[in-house]
């Protein structure tokens, strides 16, 4: 059983993540809650996401969750934002259970994300 | 910077390597070809075993000027704790049941007080100052006359802080209250002299100062008054202090750390203070960092430094290659900052960003100039990747 508590993926994500940081958009969104920070931002297009961005106070885990996030939905349907959950992110990476709490933050913050996108895309009646 | 793959270990004052000579030593004693004997065993070879024991407890004797049989063998640190703590409270507390200690020290200390509490002892908790020194008044503010025991470390293992023992051991020794110091850390690595320091206990260990691990020592000063009860029963070893068959070969390597440590002692310490003025040298202008504990009060082997802004476990993370300590007490299941820190009036924040670089004998110019740009290259990689506070 290997003592290590980084996965060589969170090792990976956290060493280089790639999107890191801000666009220039109005659609982001800011959280804070469980000791972490997260804030994303993302530039929309199409009903598609084209690209999402994050900045991350937290630990290792939080910032590769952060990152894997990103790196999977560009490209993807804005409505799958709103359907995001983060037990994927807790099996893939992986998350160890203890640290639920910081990972749910993620999701709050990618579904409010959603909601912001989702509201911008509605025309006003 | 280039990059360099292969661990730095910058984690001193938890574990230092066993030098050459003592391995050597020491394996003298374990294989067949030599003498493997049991000291207790009355025989030619038990007789070389006892007085491999005696030269060694003589090299530890001579290093901290006191006679070798005051020196009782344990395993470590830890359980040198227990038994100066959990003994000297037990053998005096028909005298009077409160006890003294400080809020910084090390858990082998703080949890057999908070374990005599439960046995219905008073314990009083001293607060350090900002400097994590004690404040000398404080002491004598909680000095009572049902008071038996004061404990206090000499060199702090988060910090390097360095306590005052003269003056603190002379105020108990002047209410006739026992003065235990837990030296894990300072035993071959600072100048001790027992034969003045008013000093009743005094616990450590072979592994901080490059002797084997499993192998530490508790003095018991030869004054009315000073003695502990034993925690272990089973044989007559030790004057029935701490019976069991004495580990020979852990001994003679404490023995031998000790003649080196008393050897270069000077150097050592000239060594290790080079190398921490170049490292914080090196960070000091970084924005929001600063120092936990005062530099000028503490062993230039040890600096632990916080940073504002930065999560404690990405920083020791992005840290790596280093093997650093972080100030927390942070693990996948717990993220409570280290109590020390939070001790010295550190936030949460501040106390989960501390890191603790301690420097050794084999670290070189070199490697604090490569760690010095790796905690540069890590507080700026997580400060751009940090948001700002959420409203």
């Amino acid at each position: 059983m290997s003592s290590d508590p980084y996965s060589s993926r969170v090792r990976e994500l956290f060493r280089a993540p790639a999107h890191a940081g801000e666009l220039d958009s109005p659609l982001r969104v800011a959280v804070e809650d469980q000791g972490v920070r997260i804030s994303l931002s993302a530039e929309i297009s199409a009903g598609e996401v084209q690209a999402l961005r994050f900045q991350a106070w937290g630990c290792p885990h939080v910032i590769a969750a952060a990152e894997a996030f990103c790196a999977g939905y560009e490209g993807r349907p804005i409505t799958d934002l709103l359907e995001f959950s983060a037990s994927d992110l807790m099996q893939s990476l992986p998350v160890p259970i203890e640290k639920t709490g910081r990972i749910l933050v993620i999701e709050d913050a990618v579904r409010s994300l959603g909601s912001t996108v989702r509201d911008a895309s509605t025309p006003d009646d | 910077m280039a990059e360099r793959t292969e661990l730095l270990y910058l984690d001193y004052a938890a574990s230092t390597p066993v030098e050459p000579w003592v391995a050597e030593a020491m394996s003298a004693l374990m294989t067949a070809d030599g003498n493997y004997a049991n000291p207790s065993s009355t025989h030619s070879e038990g007789r070389r075993s006892v007085e491999h024991i005696a030269h060694a407890a003589g090299q530890l004797g001579s290093l901290l000027n006191t006679d070798a049989d005051r020196l009782i063998w344990t395993s470590g640190a830890t359980e040198s704790d227990n038994l100066a703590i959990f003994g000297a409270a037990r053998y005096r507390q028909e005298r009077g049941r409160h006890l003294i200690t400080m809020r910084t020290e090390h858990k082998a200390v703080t949890d057999p007080f908070s374990a005599l509490e439960k046995e219905g002892f008073e314990v009083t908790w001293l607060d350090p100052e900002e400097d994590g020194l004690l404040d000398i008044s404080k002491l004598e503010a909680a000095l009572r006359d049902d008071t038996q025991l004061v404990s206090i470390m000499h060199i702090n293992n988060e910090t390097g802080v360095t306590q005052d023992l003269g003056t603190l051991g002379a105020i108990c020794r002047e209410r006739d209250v026992l003065f235990h110091v837990d030296a894990a850390q300072s035993v071959g690595k600072l100048p001790i002299d027992l034969a003045a320091l008013p000093v009743d206990l005094m616990s450590m260990t072979a592994h901080k100062v490059y002797g084997p691990k499993g192998i530490g020592a508790l003095y018991i000063a030869d004054r009315p008054g000073v003695h502990v009860e034993p925690l272990l029963y089973g044989g007559g070893q030790q004057r029935r202090l701490r019976p069991g068959t004495l580990p020979a070969q852990q001994i003679v390597g404490f023995g031998a750390a000790a003649a080196i440590a008393q050897s270069r002692m000077t150097d050592d310490l000239r060594h290790l203070a080079k190398l921490r003025e170049r490292f914080w040298s090196g960070v000091r202008d970084i924005l929001g960092v600063m120092t936990n504990g005062a530099m000028e009060s503490a062993f230039p082997g040890i600096l632990n430094i916080s940073i504002e802004g930065l999560e404690g476990e990405s920083l020791l993370l992005a840290l790596e290659p280093l093997c650093v300590a972080t100030g927390s007490a942070c693990n996948s299941k717990s993220q409570e900052p280290s109590y020390v820190l939070r001790a010295l009036g550190r936030s949460d924040d501040l106390a989960q960003s501390a890191i603790r670089f301690s420097f050794g004998r084999p670290t070189t110019v070199a490697d604090v100039d490569f760690a010095v740009e790796r905690y540069k290259d890590a507080v700026e990689k997580l400060r751009d990747i940090a948001p700002g506070r959420a409203a």
